[in-house]
């Protein structure tokens, strides 16, 4: 069985080595050649030497990247790439049009309850249930775009090559768009949410707008869950990396489980013997993808004082050209 | 959150403009103050094609001051994405026109990055998900829009009119009664938590912000007084005392966030 990025990073590596030996000989001929080698076909043999050692090295690292193509190379799993590939943007095309045929249904029952809401007495008692169900529809919708949002994720990182495009980003702006959605989730439930960012005016980092979008909506709808009253979001920037630090009040995680968090389908009911009430894909999707873009993602946890939290910190390098 | 002040106009530009949930928006603008206008084809076939020359007659004819605009028009797939075509010819002619686009997950951040791609940084385009709540729309587009209007409504009781600096307590009987009391530098720090707080109600004005209406070294404790106060004079006509975690929040020594009372 081979192991393609080993085998491809091994060629790229000899082949850049033995390029750069091709060049070298080509800068060099000049200084000696005439001295020891006579003129052949105007250029002395030495360049012909370098040209040829520089051709053979640009030949292996281009077929580090050709070749796998052609002869099939497979993963750990017996499965060629091609194939991997193939079975990714099958699955992308399914989960779209998966998505837009629930998608069109969901946007009706959603228009439909909230014209009913604006329809309904608030302080009628017969219609409470009424209410009460149309309430229950709409905590529902975040689960529901989050759910959305975690598939395409997980299905982008089955990819062999996940993309990772880097452009300006305001962190800043991210943000909101994430407590716009969440703020109504957390008053719900008697929780408020409050974020700022340090220096006041962050500005644009080159970064991944669509990871860092995803990794914090993922850290903000699981402090939701477990925080006591207050959700803090603060966002940072040091000389070679920006933080995005999400923070609870609630009862704090138990310090064996806190390496765990990030494990897939880990959810602390586990570790109490509980009834799970989430996948638990969430902050794996998360780690997962901070790591992929280059980041680093982790948890502190108090849980023993009356001051007990929750702090996830995202760490996320300042990109440069 | 609405702010019952005249705000301008807002053009819709969605095939299913007639649905329960675009209506249920547009009410929702109109309650904030905006009024809205949807292009309807009427007689017309319902293709991108005319999408696009009635949206960009509509835009021309009304001069609204943002933009709703849906991605897809129709089943047809050549229509897939006629939003974004429409965008582009929109960004071209009028570049400072605000446009909110509505997308769905499975057209993904990866085409919202491509599309912005094109777009110079500024442009004043963003997108959201057809499935956000209308204040998630409203806030969209009080950001996009960037105006802060001339009279706010901090929840269901205080009131700011920001031209004349002053600020008005509803009493149960439905009356607005001035509070003259809040003046100056006090104005001038509740319109500071107010304005944030219209675009991001969740978000925290630091320190530096609010201090810079102080001098001395003892800027923070003048601040400290002074939102004391401000919380006090509200308070009395409303009959209510604000404690330490009410209406003006001082969070974990980094700055104040407004948190107006609601139904109380």
């Amino acid at each position: 069985m081979y192991n393609y990025p080993k085998l491809q990073r091994i060629a790229k590596f000899t082949g850049a080595g033995i390029s750069f030996a091709g060049l070298l000989l080509v800068l060099i001929s000049p200084l000696f050649s005439t001295e020891y080698f006579p003129y052949v076909l105007i250029i002395e043999p030495l360049t012909y030497a370098g040209l040829i050692v520089l051709l053979l090295g640009s030949i292996i690292i281009l077929s580090a990247y050709i070749l796998p193509r052609f002869i099939g190379v497979k993963n750990s799993a017996g499965i060629d790439r091609g194939t991997i590939e193939q079975w990714s943007i099958i699955t992308q095309r399914y989960f779209e049009l998966f998505h837009h045929d629930l998608g069109r249904p969901l946007s009706r029952i959603l228009g439909k309850e909230r014209e009913l809401r604006a329809s309904l007495p608030i302080t009628d008692e017969d219609s409470s249930g009424t209410l009460d169900l149309l309430d229950e529809i709409e905590r529902q919708v975040p689960n529901f775009r989050l759910m959305m949002s975690n598939i395409q994720a997980l299905v982008q990182l089955e990819l062999p090559t996940p993309s990772s495009e880097i452009q300006p980003v305001e962190p800043e702006s991210i943000i909101r768009k994430i407590v716009d959605r969440y703020a109504p989730v957390a008053k719900e439930s008697g929780k408020e949410i409050t974020w700022w960012s340090e220096p006041s005016s962050f500005g644009v980092v080159p970064s991944n707008s669509a990871a860092i979008e995803h990794i914090v909506t993922n850290l903000v709808d699981n402090t939701i869950r477990y925080a006591d009253k207050h959700i803090e979001i603060c966002l940072s920037k040091n000389e070679n990396t920006f933080d995005v630090r999400v923070r609870d009040d609630g009862p704090g995680i138990e310090e064996p489980y806190q390496k765990l968090i990030f494990e897939r389908g880990w959810t602390p009911e586990i570790g109490r013997g509980e009834e799970k009430t989430s996948s638990g894909l969430g902050l794996f999707i998360a780690h997962t993808l901070a790591t992929g873009h280059g980041g680093k993602l982790s948890v502190q946890s108090e849980n023993h004082s009356d001051d007990s939290y929750t702090e996830f910190t995202l760490r996320m390098p300042l990109v440069r050209n | 959150m609405a702010t019952e002040t005249k705000q301008g106009l807002i053009l819709v530009i969605d095939d299913e403009w007639e649905s329960p949930i675009v209506k249920h928006m547009c009410r929702k603008l109109e309650e904030e103050g905006w009024s809205t206008e949807c292009v309807d084809l009427g007689d017309a076939h319902k293709t991108g094609d005319n999408y696009e020359s009635f949206a960009l007659y509509a835009i021309e004819d009304s001069n609204p001051d943002g933009v709703l605009l849906d991605v897809r028009f129709g089943e047809h797939k050549d229509d897939q994405f006629k939003g974004l075509e429409i965008l582009q010819k929109i960004v071209r002619l009028y570049p400072k026109l605000p446009v909110l686009m509505f997308t769905q997950y499975a057209q993904g951040p990866e085409r919202e990055i491509a599309v912005k791609g094109t777009l110079q940084w500024n442009s004043p385009v963003d997108f959201i998900d057809k499935l956000a709540g209308a204040d998630e729309v409203i806030l969209r587009l009080r950001r996009l829009i960037g105006d802060t209007p001339a009279s706010m409504s901090l929840g269901d009781h205080i009131s700011l009119d920001i031209n004349n600096k002053v600020v008005y307590v509803k009493s149960n009987d439905g009356n607005q009664n001035l509070i003259d009391d809040i003046n100056g530098i006090k104005f001038e720090i509740l319109r500071e938590l107010a304005t944030t707080w219209y675009k991001s109600p969740a978000e925290l004005v630091p320190f530096s912000r609010l201090e810079r209406y102080f001098e001395g070294e003892e800027a923070r404790a003048s601040l400290r007084v002074r939102i004391r106060e401000i919380k006090d004079s509200l308070g009395k006509s409303m009959g209510v005392r604000f404690g330490a975690n009410d209406l003006i929040m001082n969070i974990r020594d980094q700055g104040y966030r407004l948190s107006p009372p609601e139904n109380s």
